[in-house]
């Protein structure tokens, strides 16, 4: 700290830790803290309280139309006399506002639909405001009975665990599925990206390793929608695939033959896999990179064939780069949604985050998708701290 | 454990880039020897050592080990081992799994790996450092962990590439002798690389001088250091006093070379006939002060520049003309207090060496 102020001086050094706390408290606990709380908030839509908060809401509504008709009125009928013509006459033009007994109001009066215009005889209006003043009533009756303690949406709201404990058993079996997938998309993703990685870092020629980092690097210039749709391009029924194997003779596209590549699980990890391998190399290269080349040369040297060499040198060596990349593919496939939203095409199984996506916008349940968001996290964190017990790697490790 | 020996013949190592480091070079390194490959940075001598140790094949030649062909063979198939200049020890790993990763790799079971690996740390006198890291090591223990890894798999030739030129030089000087030492008790052939002629010179049986990808002379230390075979051999082995000049005859035996200092006879054995352009070498050490009695058959003028006191010995420079000559004289209690102004310096024909000019080592 006295470095930073030393080094910046101290108007920049507040400018920073003021920006860092901003970021920190803004953009990451309070959003985090606050989805938490919601996960753990149980929203009660079938009960007694949320019939009575729609009864209020209606309550509310019939009101609110009335005072609308009611000052619509002032505005045209009994206003000043400005022109209003798209109004129609209402009427009784005269601009008394004394009540006639004769039209005693009806109690049961609804709004008349439509409202045929915003001017009111003066009996309406009379009968209107007695309506209103009955509701009114009936309004403070009703929140009286209402909890008090409760929420803003007069749902009854209440902390418990019940956002969790009342998941589906599909909603459940997609969670874990999701996971797996995930750590299937992880170990597939080490399998490939590990000797990748090991190649590029021993690598002798400098230009045949541009290559290779330019291969990898330039296909994640492009937006990850593209590389997607890049993908069912390749996979469709009239895809490009299919179209090979007919210019193979496999298979005869004009006879509607085909295999349908999209929406198996097969597409969507190989997308995920083609999505995710670049934050798995670059890692792993990191690592190994920085492994002496001397040492792989004394274990051949000291007779080790090339399992043993990766077992018990390059591997240890790498193994905060492996950890690392693993984290990333894992948190990156468990979360993605676009992959299998685009790949699956709805026929593959459901990941969790699609799940999630739905409890928010689709069943507009804030609070479940939180619960739902914050057991994903809770797995992802679990699965980094397992990971690194695994890889017997600390932190410090990982910010090497 | 018995030593092998090792033949290289007529081998050329060019690399992908078209660069020639080793030019058509034939050796052969006895079983049981303590050979020593010296030479200046960038000579070939890695090079050498790779292509016996089987990292790279020789695009020309072939190598023999035990008078077994090895073109074609894997490092981990033949009976040699590497230390590498910066040891390659696997920091992950303990001390004594380092040393028995051999046999780990050879599949030997658990128990007896420890048991042979404590073995080795005995014979390098590092008993019961087994479960330290390398790291927790000094630099000259970690030497020694790396030739018992080396030791592990029971080469019949070990291959040491500069592997003390990482230590300071007490240390330096304390570990030859051990290497020395495990090369006796072990037998193995020694074939060890550096670019210290001193190291060279005390350790070995053999020495090779080794300049561009070309070995210039094979022999024993006291050849080498007596008998050069090149002017690179006499100049890059030692100190030298050198001058041109031309043969213009010969008398007992020696080769009179006329030179910018007057006629100087040294030993030829080449017998170079009169019109060669030559040079004459002559050791420091040899050179002497004339003093009236026994005084040396060459003879030259020359002013005292400098004399630097070296406890047993005074360096005395002298200028004669545009040269200057050094001269090692001992210390026989007077510092050379008395070698002022202008002396007669020389020294006898049979301690100069006449070689046709060639190309020098750099100073
Ligand atoms: N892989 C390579 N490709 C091309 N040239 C190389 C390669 N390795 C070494 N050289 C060249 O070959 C020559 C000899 O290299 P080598 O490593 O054998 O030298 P060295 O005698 O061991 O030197 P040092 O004492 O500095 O270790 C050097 O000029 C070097 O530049
Ligand atoms: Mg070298």
């Amino acid at each position: 700290m006295s470095e930073l102020v030393r080094t910046y001086g101290r108007g920049l050094t507040a400018l920073f830790v003021g920006l860092i706390v901003a970021w920190i408290v803004g953009l990451i606990l309070v959003p985090q803290i606050r989805m938490i709380e919601r996960a753990f908030i149980y929203e009660d839509r079938g009960g007694e309280t949320a019939m009575l908060a729609l009864e209020i809401d209606r309550l509310y509504t019939e009101k609110f139309k009335l005072e609308q008709r009611l000052k619509a009125g002032e505005g045209s009928g009994g206003g000043s006399g400005l022109p209003s013509p798209s109004l129609t006459p209402s009427p009784t033009p005269a601009p008394s506002l004394t009540p006639s007994p004769g039209l005693t109001p009806s109690p049961g009066l609804t709004p008349s639909p439509g409202g045929a215009g915003g001017g009111l005889s003066a009996a309406e209006r009379v009968g209107a405001e007695a309506r209103i003043g009955e509701l009114n009533a009936q309004i403070a009756e009703l929140e009286a009975q209402e909890d008090t303690s409760s929420g803003e949406a007069g749902m009854k709201e209440s902390y418990s665990l019940d956002n969790f404990t009342t998941m589906s058993a599909v909603h459940v079996e997609i969670f874990v599925m999701t996971l797996l997938y995930a750590l299937c998309v992880t170990v597939l993703c080490f399998l490939i990206c590990y000797p990748v990685a090991y190649a590029a870092a021993t690598m002798q020629s400098e230009e045949k390793l541009t290559l290779l980092m330019v291969g990898l690097v330039i296909p994640y210039a492009i937006n990850e929608l593209l590389r997607i749709f890049s993908w069912v391009m390749i996979l469709e029924k009239q895809g490009i695939l299919n179209w090979l194997f007919d210019a193979l003779g496999i298979i005869s596209m004009d006879a509607g033959e085909g295999f349908r590549f999209v929406a198996s699980n097969g597409a969507v990890f190989t997308v995920m896999i083609y999505a995710y391998v670049l934050f798995m190399v670059f890692p792993i290269y990191n690592t190994i990179d920085t492994l002496d080349k001397n040492q792989i040369e004394a274990a051949r040297d000291l007779g080790a064939s090339v399992w043993k060499i990766h077992t018990r040198v390059v591997i240890p060596h790498a193994k905060p780069g492996i950890a690392v990349g693993s984290i990333m593919t894992f948190m990156l496939s468990a979360g993605s949604i676009a992959a299998p939203e685009i790949v699956g095409r709805g026929l593959h199984p459901d990941w969790f985050s699609q799940l999630i996506y739905r409890r928010f916008f689709e069943a507009d349940s804030w609070n479940q998708g939180s619960a739902y968001s914050v057991a994903l996290l809770v797995a992802c964190v679990a699965f980094i701290l397992v990971n690194m017990a695994i890889f017997k790697v600390g932190i410090r490790d990982i910010a090497k | 454990m018995h030593g092998q020996d090792v033949a290289l013949k007529g081998v050329s190592m060019t690399y992908p880039n078209g660069f020639t480091a080793v030019h058509d070079t034939d050796l052969d390194i006895h079983a049981g020897e303590f050979f020593s490959i010296l030479g200046p940075s960038g000579c070939g001598k890695t090079t050498i050592l790779r292509m016996i140790s089987g990292f790279i094949d020789p695009t020309r030649g072939r190598v023999a080990i035990g008078g077994q062909e090895m073109n074609g063979i894997g490092p981990n198939r033949r009976p040699t081992a590497l230390i590498f200049q910066n040891l390659a020890l696997f920091p992950l790993m303990t001390v004594w799994e380092n040393v028995a990763f051999g046999l780990e790799a050879r599949g030997v079971g658990k128990a007896a790996r420890r048991k042979r690996a404590d073995e080795l740390l005995e014979l390098v006198a590092l008993t019961g450092q087994g479960d330290k890291k390398p790291t927790e090591l000094s630099g000259g223990q970690r030497q020694r962990v790396a030739v018992a890894r080396a030791l592990a798999v029971e080469p019949a030739v070990l291959l040491l590439d500069e592997p003390l030129s990482a230590l300071d030089l007490k240390l330096r000087q304390h570990m030859r002798a051990e290497l020395k030492a495990i090369q006796c008790k072990t037998g193995v052939t020694f074939i060890y690389i550096t670019h210290d002629q001193g190291e060279a010179l005390t350790m070995s049986d053999r020495v090779a001088v080794m300049n561009l990808g070309r070995i210039e002379q094979v022999g024993p230390a006291a050849d080498i250091y007596n008998a050069p075979a090149t002017p690179f051999v006499a100049t890059f082995v030692g100190e030298q006093n050198v001058l041109r000049g031309r043969v213009v005859g010969r008398e007992n035996g020696y080769a009179c070379l006329e030179t910018p200092l007057g006629r100087l006879f040294g030993v030829d054995n080449r017998g170079l006939s009169d019109g060669t352009d030559a040079m004459i070498f002559v050791r420091p050490e040899r050179m002497r002060i004339a003093n009236g009695t026994g005084d040396p058959a060459n003879r030259i003028e020359a002013e005292v520049e400098r004399r630097d006191l070296e406890g047993p010995f005074v360096n005395l420079f002298v200028r004669a003309g545009s040269h200057s000559l050094a001269l090692h004289l001992t210390n026989s209690g007077t510092a050379g207090q008395e070698f002022t102004g202008i002396q007669t310096v020389g020294f006898d024909h049979g301690d100069a060496v006449v070689m046709p000019t060639g190309e020098l080592a750099r100073e």
